[in-house]
């Protein structure tokens, strides 16, 4: 057997119901309160290629957001402007 | 509300709460107003303008609650009422687009997509932030509270006024349209995606 069907030799390859895994799936990369979520988790990852992918996709986007958008510096006057402002109203 | 029942900070309370728990988001409120209006001038207010409000209001905060999500709904509300008209926002932003998710029900979690893990993880700064600035202001706000911000849903919900289930219907919509974006960059990098072969 090849390998690529070896490690996936494992894992359905249609989803039994898409819409309520991938919402779960989502629920649980998001940081949501799921209970559970380590255990679904693991057997979806485990049981079924699509869920496997689809996590991982969402999972590799959510990071490049992470690390690639948020590093706008802050323009340096602008805590000082908020601080002078604020004074000015107490 | 009575005044006696509103718990009234001191002075130096205020100081506290402002310094030890406003000011600490400066740089994700920032990366929100520039990511909302496209420029830095607009951002610079849009963030004062919070703060100020904030200060002004401290007594409607509750000391140990989330200080960062009661911080982006007032700067969300004043993108909304003092921005969002005169924000110079491109022209191209698909307000169709918006109008058709918005008027269907179902989400459609069966669209898969054809892009790699390994493209998304090569693909550069500008490629990214490009593509969340591409979406229409609504779908990029979802995806700056969670994926950029971490909000859990229930706390997306409270921000931005709207039900969870509208949460996770907008969110799973937004990430749709931002995969497909991602995908046109991914075949432009040359890429090899399913679809070409
Ligand atoms: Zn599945």
């Amino acid at each position: 057997m090849e390998n690529s069907l070896e490690e996936s030799g494992e894992r359905k390859l249609q989803c039994s119901d898409v819409s309520k895994c991938f919402q779960l799936l989502e629920s649980i990369l998001d940081g949501n309160d799921v209970p559970d979520s380590k255990e679904i988790l693991k057997s979806k990852l485990a049981k079924c290629q699509p869920c496997f992918e689809h996590f991982h996709l969402e999972q590799a986007i959510k990071e490049v957001l992470r690390n690639k958008c948020t590093k706008h510096e802050v323009p340096s006057e602008l805590v000082a402007n908020i601080r002078q402002k604020i004074e000015e109203i107490k | 509300m009575s005044e006696v029942q509103r718990k009234k900070y001191t002075e130096q309370e205020k100081n506290k709460i402002f310094d030890g728990e406003f000011m600490p988001h400066i740089d994700s409120m920032y990366n929100f107003g520039y990511r909302l209006t496209f420029d830095e001038d607009d951002a610079k207010d849009l963030v004062q303008d919070t703060y100020l409000k904030a200060y002004r209001f401290i007594n409607s905060f509750e000391q140990g609650t989330n200080a960062k999500a009661w911080l982006f709904r007032i700067l969300k509300n004043s993108f909304i009422n003092d921005y969002r008209k005169k924000s110079k926002q491109p022209s191209k932003v698909d307000y169709q687009e918006v109008e058709t998710y918005y008027n269907s029900d179902d989400v459609d979690y069966s669209m898969t997509s054809d892009l790699r893990v390994d493209s998304v993880k090569d693909m550069l700064g500008d490629e990214i932030s490009n593509a969340l600035n591409s979406l229409a202001v609504d779908f990029r706000t979802v995806i700056i509270l969670c994926d950029l911000e971490g909000f859990t849903y229930e706390e997306m919900a409270k921000i931005l006024d709207i039900p969870i289930g509208t949460v996770r219907s907008r969110l799973h919509r937004a990430r749709n349209l931002l995969k497909e974006k991602l995908r046109s960059y991914a075949q432009n990098m040359g890429y090899n995606t399913d679809e070409e072969g």
